[in-house]
């Protein structure tokens, strides 16, 4: 059992320096793309700032709520990138053919295609948005319960980010529609970087219930302030498993239709 | 080792309509039959090749074996094992080598992909040594193994995709199209690798290809795929003795002869004296070879079989 | 001139073979747009009057953003980068046409046909959801044409000279992504620059951002708040510098590129 642990750890620790080594022989878009992303970060925050300046509360959140919300966004969203950048690829090893080659190696696919691709560059961003997450947390008063419950509902955001990042590698053993998949899936989560009381009800439901973003956002920082009601923690959790359980059964069913490409 | 019986696999090719709603919601497809119940047994340190036109179905049974596709009906086992499963034990006994297609990691070297495969496989460093060292060997590659794989010429690639497909050293080969865009010298150097590689680590070896040259060089034993059906299954001389009826007479004449002499033996295909070549039908041969001898002042006769090109084309045709 | 207009035909049939595509790229855009709409109808629904900006002026800036977004902001010449990196670029310039007339008018039909969608996304949304529909002052209408042409120049020659990075690096992207987060938070595309504090607002007034989308806008959806407290004569003078400077720029490194670049690849 250990073996195997430790096996797997070992590829995945391959792969990943693997992929250092390939990032790092385009230094200048590294560079560039994390300026990029940065800017954004700062310009955003600024905005938050600009918002509150002129008004105390928004949708019922405070100045301080909405920036933990923010970094909360930021660093799910960011964690998940690094994480399963791969999955970003996936399209082309399907149209090329060699994923093939991929699926006939003994070990999981999803070491190599979900996992295999993990950008240590980017990892170390991670850090300073943890730590401004952290900084801004402790400055409120917080329970050690509500902070707690707050990581389990974090934690339960990313399974719903590895759901949905394993679904699209099921799409895309059955179509090469992918590219846009992944998009909207980003387009949508941005939807988590404000409140998700902002939107109108309707709206609000949607990106609750059905696609969860709130849940994966707006959620923990609730329960962080203690504003979460039991029947929502429990659905939480009920849909991240839900959604877990989803997205393995359509890797599944997408394996046994796969026609494979060219011939 | 590999049992096949009445594997059959339909495609489902979805139709375009341009029309979007269409498209997307109701989708009209189309069933290809790719294999239509085939079944043969491959055993022990056999080299079998298959060869059959494009979209015959060679690729498909390959990949079904190896467990890439799901079977739409039928019975296959690989090594006691149901391919499809991708069990570990069944997948660290099989390699797949693809022409065209790659699993070196272009942007690093092929020594990268080859520590990455020891991981894999859970090849000991004594026995990946000793088979790199073989496999470097037989190609003397030595050098290419540290460079960037995205600087090889297409021949060296080929080469290393070969070696990072071996090192774990397969029961069962399966190599679709090995040589296909290779120049004539890499071909060669494939070719003999392979025949090589099976004489050294006696491994089953299962080959595609659309080269004849391929087939003559490698394989014992041959399958005729065309549209998912087996036409032949059997040596490479015993094909002709099957399937050709045919056998060509070449004579160079030692003087002049006049033409209805020779045309008693049948129109000739090619007519420039003092060579002359005749297409005659097998049984005829010996009256026509009798007649030669009697009739004919020759300096020189050839009798030769019909080209195995030939003979795989008609039967590809007969099936229509 | 008629080769032109094929130009322009054509880039509107190639639309019609992506349609799934195209149609998930206005969804993509639509649900980016819900962002700064929600976000700033909350806040002015709380705040009366946010820098100038009550509930029915925010919900006319960001009617006319939506419906205006692709046709100023949005351009094919992202794929000029890949296309000398390629060497695909080659076929177009050994073809008796105009490189720059070529573009722009690719860029025309890119535009208006995305013009038509965005107006019908966002009429739906206004209808479906029961908000009133913003009316134009018709006063302001010549300069919003002026500052419309100006915006959507100053957009061409500054998205052109960011494709011609392609002549000297591979790393393409990288630029095009610095400056596509800059534009969608400087252009006015996620809150209206005039909401900025006095000072900072005259700063970026100094800078080409409010001349590529902001003001344009501005000009159709609530110009009275901005009319009086700035100098019209001399934004428009720094908007046409800009212009200019862009134009000579693009014009400069289109000549120095193609004359340094070796064509490698294909």
């Amino acid at each position: 059992m250990f073996k195997k642990i430790k096996r797997n750890l070992k590829i995945l620790l391959l792969l990943t320096y693997n992929s250092l080594k390939i990032t790092s022989q385009s230094r200048q878009g590294m560079i560039f793309f994390t300026l990029g992303k940065i800017l954004r970060f700062l310009l955003l925050f600024g905005i938050i700032f600009l918002v509150f300046s002129k008004t105390k509360i928004i949708a019922g959140w405070s100045l301080k709520q909405v920036i933990i919300l923010y970094l909360t966004f930021n660093f799910i969203d960011t964690f998940s990138q690094v994480l399963y950048r791969e999955v970003y690829r996936f399209r082309p090893l399907v149209v090329s053919g060699n994923l093939d080659l991929i699926l006939v190696k003994p070990y999981h696919p999803f070491l190599r295609l979900l996992l295999g691709g993990v950008d240590l560059f980017d990892l170390l961003l991670l850090l300073p948005y943890l730590f401004l997450l952290l900084l801004f947390i402790f400055q409120e008063n917080v329970s050690f319960f509500s902070f707690l419950l707050y990581l389990v509902l974090v934690v339960n955001g990313l399974i719903i980010a590895t759901a949905f990042h394993i679904g699209v590698l099921g799409f895309g053993l059955l179509t090469t529609e992918i590219d846009n998949v992944i998009m909207i899936y980003r387009d949508l989560l941005n939807l988590g970087r404000f409140p998700i009381e902002i939107y109108q009800q309707v709206i609000s439901l949607i990106f609750t219930f059905i696609i969860p973003i709130g849940v994966m956002i707006t959620f923990p920082v609730k329960a962080l302030f203690g504003f979460l009601s039991f029947k929502n923690i429990v659905f939480s959790f009920f849909i991240s498993f839900f959604l877990l359980w989803l997205s393995v059964k359509l890797w599944q069913i997408g394996l046994k239709r796969y026609q494979s490409a060219g011939g | 080792m590999i049992v096949v019986k009445n594997l059959i696999k339909i495609y489902k090719i979805y139709q375009k309509t341009g029309r979007l709603i269409t498209d997307i919601f109701f989708r009209k497809y189309e069933e290809v039959l790719a294999l239509d119940k085939v079944s043969f047994e491959i055993g022990k340190n056999e080299l079998v090749a298959f060869i059959g036109p494009n979209g015959a179905g060679k690729t498909t049974t390959l990949k079904i074996l190896s467990g890439i596709l799901f079977p739409t009906a039928g019975y296959v086992s690989v090594l006691g094992f149901f391919p499809f499963e991708k069990k570990e034990a069944f997948l660290k006994q099989i390699s797949f080598i693809m022409g065209q297609r790659n699993q070196l990691i272009p942007d690093l070297t092929a020594m990268d992909t080859f520590l990455l495969n020891k991981e894999i496989y859970e090849i000991d460093d004594y026995q990946f040594k000793k088979n790199l060292q073989k496999l470097t060997a037989i190609f003397s590659a030595e050098k290419i193994i540290h460079q960037p794989v995205k600087m090889l010429s297409l021949g060296e690639r080929m080469k290393m995709e070969f070696i990072a497909a071996l090192l774990h050293q397969p029961r069962i080969v399966f190599l679709d199209e090995p040589t296909i865009g290779l120049d004539i010298f890499s071909q060669e150097a494939i070719r003999e690798f392979i025949k090589d590689y099976q004489k050294e680590f006696k491994a089953t070896i299962i080959l595609t290809s659309h080269y004849l040259e391929d087939v003559k060089r490698l394989a014992k034993r041959l399958i005729i795929i065309n549209k998912g059906k087996i036409l032949y299954d059997g040596s490479l001389t015993a094909i002709l003795q099957r399937f050709s009826q045919i056998k060509y007479v070449s004579l160079i004449l030692e003087k002049k002869v006049k033409q209805e002499a020779l045309f008693k033996i049948g129109k000739p295909i090619v007519y420039q004296l003092p060579k002359v070549i005749f297409q005659v039908e097998k049984k005829e041969l010996p009256r026509i070879v009798a007649y030669i001898n009697n009739k004919i002042p020759y300096l020189d006769l050839v009798i030769e079989d019909e080209k195995i090109e030939e003979v795989i084309k008609s039967l590809f045709k007969n099936q229509r | 001139m008629y080769k032109y207009f094929a130009v322009f035909i054509l880039t509107l049939k190639e639309y019609f073979s992506y349609r799934l595509n195209f149609l998930i790229w206005r969804l993509r855009v639509f649900i980016g747009f819900l962002v700064p709409f929600f976000l700033w109808l909350t806040v002015t629904k709380q705040v009366k009057n946010f820098a100038g900006y009550d509930e029915k002026a925010i919900i006319s800036y960001f009617f006319f953003s939506h419906f205006l977004s692709y046709f100023i902001l949005g351009t094919r010449t992202v794929d000029i980068a890949s296309q000398i990196q390629s060497g695909e670029i080659l076929n177009l310039l050994l073809k008796p046409i105009s490189f720059f007339r070529y573009h722009f008018f690719r860029d025309l039909a890119d535009k208006i046909l995305n013009l038509f969608l965005s107006f019908f996304e966002i009429f739906l949304f206004f209808e479906i959801f029961s908000i009133p529909f913003p009316s134009t002052n018709f006063q302001f209408l010549p300069l919003f044409f002026l500052f419309l042409i100006l915006g959507l120049f100053l957009n061409f020659y500054l998205n052109l000279l960011i494709s011609f990075w392609g002549f000297w690096s591979t790393e393409i992207w990288a630029p095009r992504f610095i400056f596509f987060i800059l534009i969608s938070i400087l252009s006015g595309s996620f809150f209206p620059l005039d909401v900025l504090p006095k000072e900072l607002f005259s700063l970026i007034l100094f800078t080409p951002f409010p001349y590529l989308f902001f003001l344009p806008v501005k000009m159709i959806s609530s110009p009275e708040t901005l009319i009086n407290k700035i100098n019209l004569n001399s934004i428009f003078f720094m908007g046409s510098f800009w212009l200019i400077i862009f134009f000579f720029l693009s014009c400069f490194f289109w000549q120095k590129g193609l004359k340094n670049f070796s064509f490698w690849g294909r």
